[in-house]
């Protein structure tokens, strides 16, 4: 489970003096209640969704809906499976833009938070303002001179040109959190290690870095999310269907005619998306969660 | 007599070079086709076909149907479309006048069957008289409507409405069976379901949206605010359903087969959905009705062109001539369920199972199309003039403001160039 | 070339080095493109055509654009609805899952996980959860006798507004929580004990302790929040395009109509530089809170 620091617990449950037991009870029965009921509230959406791709298509197309699948099937998945050119290669190819975002965030990043964090040189805030500026502008604006320019660069319809543009999306947020997570870092360990004569290169790879790995851990999460379920820049940037990436695949493949929707597969591309999102989330939650603590702390 | 070595290397290499070549060609060139997701239901075993039988291969790219304008503007923009397109037939005028569209009238003119091309697609291919496509798919809009809910309302299932007046009444006895029955059904927040269902009744009533010029709007007339008109009080009577109001087209044809709707507009594609889906309902077809009788019908589907920017020109070429060959036609669109483009084509033994067919084929060829190169700003952006107009009548303040209001609108979009 | 960043080159153009690689990927794909865009703003760029040099005329066309100011206005209006609403609902979960009894670190994970779905998808899930023929909404409300008719969420402005923020509370609640979370891990605990001798109750500590010492935090949650509504899109363009009665058009939806609808990409982008400008303003506020030593 993650854990933080030790927590300070500011309550009146905290009162050890054993005078009111029932009364302690009942405020933990009543905290656990609440914490229980919020949990179910933002558990619900997904676990629906899950349940009703588990229903035919018709099924899943009722109205009124039906509250339990009155038998369960793989209709939904099996259509999904089959679409376009199977669903093997959409995730391949989403899978394969995701790694190099990951890849290049973390590269990026990595020597970006710790050039900002550990070295002064000229215009250094004015250049963090620049790379934090990529937050302010949607993507929708730069499109099209973006489209444009990978055609120049000859990356145009590729998962390479696809992946660096994400990168570049998702360096605000991978900087700030990696010069944050090296500021951490007590200046003890560095100096000490300067004076084994080491230079700054190896400083970062073999000292700084183990010391960072929460950040890590968060940049690379972050990049892999962003990367797998963006839409818009993998439609445009991408003209070959054979290189689409999932998000492209689900859209098309829940349309029907005349802007109808197949409700059922919808459902099964839902659970799709968010299954890896959320296995990796939940394997990796202890580095994420102190990666974000680490990294908000200097805000 | 002995060939010196270095002949004999150059012969070699000269042959192995003519092999290259002529095997190349026989690998054949890769054509790219992009289509919109919803026309992939038919269109991807068409290309399986083809590439089945051809040396020259398809690469099929299906597009979101609501990115497909992005996509394609952009990449047309960027220098890197398509080799072959299908477009939704309304947004060919506005290409065209872009001048990104290959002027293929003389290649279309030498075809045998030309003259029984759908006349709609054809008209809105041309441009400043060039033509710079040729139909695809046809689309033909009629009323359907549900015969048990019509004999449970005590009306004859064999009669549908035939005029407006008629339909409102037996829209009315059908709502007033209650228990979630409606008597009609329209999607309420989507431009072009509405230009392809609600058109025809002011077409069939001697109005229209736009001048016979295409120049100006025509709104204000006496067909189109009956129309609303007729509209607004099936809403204002719940004779339709709450969720018309926010239906994008999402819902357009789910409703009807609960078996609570009484009637809605809709196209030629529902009749093989529902045969192959639903055949526990009873439907029947019937020609959109106008006020005093009559009828009309919005020819619609898509046309396919060759962009300006394709290096395949001739290829593309060939597989549009077989796209439109009997062969394809019938085996490929009529037997799925669709109607042909070629009126000779109309009569064929599929249609012949399904006398419904055969109506939607018929209000193809009478069928109409508008023609403007603002279609996509006026009539199928969500956030446009058209719809703003429908909503504001059915579901707002009234008609008058609503025709008023929308008059001003096109206005606007149509004195741009 | 290891060795001069080491000890030959000043030890403050090392650092350049180091931030070279993201800087010019940045320059390539933002920059660039930025720069383009702004160029595209002084003419008149359709879509499908060819450009021709109009200077100034976008902006003045822009600032004479009621329906432009209108999703500006809508725009401000949602944010100032959801940036609070989420803050709020962030702070009570983070109060709720800030100790560290049993059990907590489940719904922590809960409570974060729908952040890790992307927003086209937690769009149309809800889009499907609020419709009136599928949804279940509708459906238990209908069931529990509670209507006669399924509810139309998203047919009304001020409803679909309301359903939209519920729907990004869900998704982004989690996030700004574990914000706040380590803002209250950085108060000394001390503090605490000394309030519970003094008698304080559980709201008095967090009213005189844990809010004043969170301010920084505050700040950066809350301004990271004003900006991504501020660019809210997708939910809109996806749950009720921008409908009903076009009120709920965002100004990157108008950004989009403009260039992909009319073809006006010069008019478009025109409206990215103005929306440029006014988030730059906003940071520069987020700056000068941050700046502010508490």
């Amino acid at each position: 489970m993650i854990e933080l620091a030790p927590l300070a617990m500011p309550h009146a449950v905290n009162d050890t003096s054993g005078r009111r037991p029932w009364r302690k009870l009942g405020l933990q029965a009543a905290y656990y209640g609440l914490c229980t009921v919020l949990l179910l509230m933002f558990l619900f959406p997904i676990l629906w969704s899950l349940l009703t791709s588990f229903e035919t298509a018709a099924e899943a197309s009722a109205s009124p809906p039906s509250y339990w699948p009155s038998h369960f099937s793989l209709e939904n998945y099996r259509n999904l499976a089959r679409y376009g050119q199977g669903i093997g290669r959409y995730l391949g190819n989403s899978a394969g833009v995701a790694v190099m975002t990951v890849l290049f965030t973390l590269v990026l990043a990595t020597l970006g938070g710790y050039g900002f964090s550990r070295f002064r040189f000229p215009a250094r805030n004015a250049l963090f303002m620049l790379i934090l500026a990529t937050l302010m502008i949607p993507f929708q604006s730069i499109l099209n001179p973006l489209f444009v320019l990978l055609r120049l660069l000859h990356l145009q319809d590729t998962q390479l040109g696809l992946a660096l543009v994400y990168t570049t999306f998702q360096l605000p947020f991978a900087v700030f959190m990696m010069r944050n997570a090296f500021d951490a870092v007590p200046k003890e360990i560095e100096e000490a290690a300067v004076l084994d004569g080491c230079s700054p290169m190896s400083l970062l790879i073999r000292v700084m870095l183990p010391l960072v790995g929460p950040g890590l851990a968060t940049v690379a999460l972050f990049a892999f999310f962003g990367s797998w379920n963006e839409l818009l820049a993998a439609l445009i940037l991408i003209s070959d269907s054979r290189a689409f990436t999932l998000p492209v695949m689900l859209i098309n493949a829940q349309s029907g005619q005349l802007g109808s929707v197949n409700w059922g597969l919808m459902q099964a591309g839902i659970v799709l998306s968010i299954a890896p999102c959320a296995a990796l989330f939940l394997l990796l939650q202890r580095y994420y969660i102190q990666g974000l603590v680490a990294g908000a702390v200097k805000a | 007599m002995r060939i010196p070595f270095l002949v004999r290397t150059l012969a070699g290499g000269l042959a192995a070079a003519l092999l290259a070549t002529v095997a190349h060609a026989q690998a054949g060139q890769e054509i790219t086709f992009w289509i919109r997701a919803a026309d992939a239901g038919f269109v991807e075993p068409l290309v399986k076909t083809w590439n089945d039988k051809h040396a020259n291969k398809v690469a099929l790219t299906v597009i979101p149907s609501d990115d497909f304008v992005t996509k394609f503007g952009t990449a047309v923009a960027g220098g890197a479309a398509p080799d072959v397109v299908a477009i939704d037939l309304i947004f060919v005028p506005a290409f065209a006048q872009a001048g990104q569209l290959s002027d293929i009238g003389a290649e279309a003119k030498n075809l045998p069957f030309a003259k029984s091309l759908s006349p709609s697609h054809v008209r809105l291919a041309m441009h400043n008289g060039k033509q710079y496509a040729v139909p695809f798919s046809a689309e033909s809009s009629f009323l359907l409507y549900n015969k048990a809910l019509f004999k449970r309302a005590g009306l004859d299932p064999n009669k549908p409405p035939t005029t407006m007046a008629e339909l409102e009444a037996d829209a009315k006895k059908i709502a007033a069976l209650g228990g979630g029955v409606k008597g009609f059904y329209f999607s309420g927040a989507c431009g072009g379901c509405n230009i392809f269902t609600m058109t025809p009744y002011i077409w069939a009533s001697g109005g229209d949206v736009f001048s016979a010029d295409n120049k100006s709007e025509t709104l204000d007339n006496p067909a189109l605010r009956n129309t609303l008109a007729m509209y607004r009080r099936m809403w204002k009577d719940g004779v339709m359903p709450g969720g018309v109001k926010t239906d994008n087209g999402s819902n357009f044809i789910s409703p009807f087969f609960s078996g609570k709707i009484g009637m809605q507009g809709t196209g030629a594609f529902a009749i093989g959905l529902l045969k192959k889906d639903h055949p526990e309902i009873d439907f029947g077809v019937t020609p959109l009705p106008g006020e005093k009788g009559g009828s009309a019908s919005f020819a619609g589907g898509d046309s396919i062109a060759i962009p300006v920017g394709s290096k395949h020109k001739k290829e593309a070429w060939d597989f549009i001539t077989w796209c439109l060959s009997e062969e394809v036609q019938v085996e490929q669109f009529a037997k799925n369920g669709s109607i042909p483009v070629r009126a000779d084509l109309a009569d064929n033994a599929y249609s012949k199972q399904d006398s419904r067919f055969a109506m939607a084929s018929a209000a193809m060829q009478t069928g109409r199309t508008p023609y403007s190169v603002h279609f996509n700003q006026l009539i199928n952006d969500p956030n446009g003039p058209w719809l703003a107009m429908i909503q504001e009548a059915v579901f707002g303040r009234g008609v008058d403001v609503a025709i008023k209001e929308g008059q001003a609108k096109f206005r606007q979009i149509l004195a741009t160039p | 070339m290891l060795t001069l960043i080491g000890f030959k080159t000043p030890r403050r153009w090392a650092g350049f080095f180091f931030i070279l690689p993201c800087l010019a990927v940045t320059t390539m794909f933002f920059i660039v493109p930025l720069l383009m865009t702004v160029w595209m703003s002084l003419n008149e760029w359709p879509l499908l055509g060819h450009p021709s040099f109009s200077g100034l005329k976008n902006y003045v066309d822009l600032f004479q654009d009621a329906s432009f100011w209108g999703s500006v206005l809508f725009t401000a209006k949602y944010t100032l609805v959801v940036t609070p609403a989420i803050f709020l609902f962030a702070f009570s979960l983070a109060l709720l899952v800030h100790r560290g009894v049993r059990f907590v670190g489940i719904f922590r994970t809960a409570y974060f996980l729908p952040v890790v779905i992307g927003m086209t998808t937690a769009s149309l899930l809800w889009t499907w959860l609020f419709n009136d023929q599928v949804g279940i909404f509708s459906a238990v409300l209908m069931d529990l006798g509670w209507v006669d008719e399924p509810v139309q969420w998203l047919g009304e402005t001020n409803s679909a507004l309301v359903s939209i923020v519920v729907m990004v509370l869900w998704k982004a609640a989690g996030f700004t929580m574990v914000i706040l979370l380590v803002g209250m891990q950085a108060i000394p605990i001390d503090l605490y004990e000394a309030a519970c001798l003094d008698g304080a109750g559980w709201w008095a500590q967090v009213r005189h302790i844990t809010i004043p010492m969170m301010r920084r935090t505050f700040a950066l949650a809350l301004t990271m929040s004003f900006i991504g509504s501020f660019l809210a899109f997708e939910q809109f363009f996806v749950m009720t395009r921008g409908g009903p009665f076009n009120s709920t058009i965002t100004v990157v939806h108008w950004i989009y109509r403009a260039s992909f609808t009319y073809f006006k990409l010069g008019y478009g982008a025109a409206m990215s530089v103005v929306l440029l400008l006014m988030l730059l303003v906003l940071s520069g506020v987020q700056l000068y809170l941050l700046r502010d030593e508490p």
